[in-house]
């Protein structure tokens, strides 16, 4: 494992110096993003470099993007129609104009991809190798959910919100619709986001509408919506059942799950980032700011311990920025290494309901949610 | 000349194994370009490496996702000879700037 993030890093890191200029075949150019960790171009699955997370908010054009199926062709803003119907007492046919004209919200949030980390994973899994990238922290703006299903009068029975963007499949690949229990759907920070840290959304994240789901797996907040439907029951199709499903019971690595035994995947879990010093990079001997992130799913981040020896002894770094359920915080923590050599530098977050970063990710076959304490190594040298 | 002919027969032999099995990977790769790339660039399987097992499984579930693969046995021998969990993990691609920004 750690062989190969140090292959994927170092690359990564030869990469962003600019020297290496790749084959032709991999120069492709994605607009509006800076460069990017390239995954897939058709459709677009990019990663962000670790090196861009030094802010609070993510910059959009560093932004990771995750693509199911082709993605739709781009949205008319006039044209846009929202269809609310299912079980309420008005079916809707809502214009962007209705959405802007509802009370909008901010809220600040984290999307991370429910595969980020998919390639730590050890046996290796099918799907994205995603490393520490699909990730990102953004203020996200619009109206409620609550207030597009009121305005529809939704019944009491509904307990689920079936939600389908734009985009469909191709030949028999099925289309990307998911539920959400209504209880989620509902909540004060569930958004329909139109604008993402104050700029429109961008086509590639969903323009002009996408869910917010603060906390929940990535996959949750789709992109392009045009349809809400409140139901009895959930959605049964691939993108719930047997999709994005984590097992009830651990499992020994590499082996299948009982998809009896599979539970669909909500609230996110505990997790830290290093952003800073770069993994398997050199400093002169002297004092070293070790930065990153953390964050935790529905929950807030309490505490964020270092370890600059291999997990021997831990100390607490300084947490920046509000305590807030649904955004990363920023942490750091000053080190002076006490001699040349090279360090192994691990960090571990504990959240506001004592949940605490494993040192073992739990495998599962389809590489989702690995929250292992995150590692870096760096050599320093004489000064 | 007895054992002379032993060999030539099977430097023969070994000729012919290896080019059919390089037969097989040309083919593997045909069949990967004709059956794949209506959904995805090839990116996203190259930068996989999978046991034989799980590209099995793949394959098994694209063609229920409406792919023809016409040569699944040669496709598969591609994969596994290229992508398989015994090789490099490789290098990721990085794309150009694309933001316009100096």
């Amino acid at each position: 494992m750690l062989l190969d993030r140090r292959q994927i890093f170092a690359a990564l890191a030869a990469s962003a110096a600019g020297r290496v200029l790749r084959a032709a075949d991999d120069s492709v150019a994605i607009p509006g993003k800076r460069p990017m960790i390239l995954h897939n171009d058709r459709p677009e699955d990019l990663e962000t470099p670790v090196r861009y997370f030094d802010s609070y908010l993510t910059p959009v054009d560093a932004f990771f993007v995750r693509q199911h199926i082709p993605r739709p062709a781009p949205i008319d803003a006039q044209a846009y129609r929202l269809t609310v119907n299912g079980l309420v007492s008005k079916q809707l046919s809502l214009t962007l104009a209705d959405l802007q004209k509802l009370p909008q919200y901010t809220v600040p949030a984290v999307i991370e991809c429910t595969g980020n980390g998919r390639g730590f994973y050890t046996p290796k899994v099918p799907g994205i190798q995603w490393g520490r990238g699909a990730i990102g922290n953004a203020e996200w703006a619009g109206p409620r959910i609550a207030d597009i299903l009121k305005l529809a009068g939704a019944s009491s029975g509904a307990a689920f919100l079936e939600t389908d963007g734009a985009d469909t499949g191709v030949a028999k690949t099925p289309d990307f619709i998911r539920s959400l229990p209504i209880s989620k759907a509902l909540h004060p920070a569930t958004l329909l986001a139109l604008r993402m840290n104050g700029e429109p959304l961008p086509d590639l994240h969903g323009f002009p509408a996408r869910l917010l789901v603060p906390g929940w797996d990535g996959t949750s907040s789709m992109k392009w919506v045009i349809r809400l439907t409140t139901a009895a029951e959930p959605n049964k199709g691939f993108f719930m059942n047997p999709g994005y499903r984590f097992p009830k019971y651990a499992l020994p690595p590499g082996t299948p799950a009982r998809p009896a035994e599979l539970e669909v995947i909500e609230g996110m879990p505990v997790k830290s980032t290093i952003t800073a010093p770069e993994d398997q990079s050199k400093a002169p001997l002297g004092p070293i700011v070790i930065r990153g992130f953390a964050w935790a799913g529905e929950q807030s981040i309490e505490r964020v311990d270092v370890s600059t020896d291999g997990g021997s002894k831990w100390r607490e770094a300084k947490l920046t920025g509000a305590k807030l359920p649904f955004a990363w915080r920023l942490w750091q923590i000053e080190w002076t290494p006490p001699q040349p050599g090279y360090y192994t530098i691990l960090s571990r977050a504990t959240d506001s309901a004592g949940r605490v970063q494993p040192i073992v990710a739990q495998w599962n076959p389809s590489g989702y949610l690995w929250n292992a304490i995150d590692r870096v190594g760096i050599t320093v040298e004489k000064a | 000349m007895k054992r002379f002919a032993a060999a030539v027969l099977a430097a023969f032999w070994c000729a012919a194994l290896w080019s059919a099995d390089q037969a097989t990977l040309d083919l593997g790769k045909k069949e990967e370009q004709q059956s794949c790339v209506a959904c995805h660039s090839l990116r996203l399987i190259h930068s996989q490496r999978l046991s034989r097992a799980t590209w099995s499984r793949e394959l098994d579930k694209m063609a229920g996702w409406g792919t023809t693969i016409k040569d699944r046995d040669a496709l598969l021998e591609y994969l596994v000879a290229n992508y398989g969990d015994d090789k490099p993990i490789p290098a990721p691609a990085v794309s150009l700037d694309g933001s316009g920004k100096k």
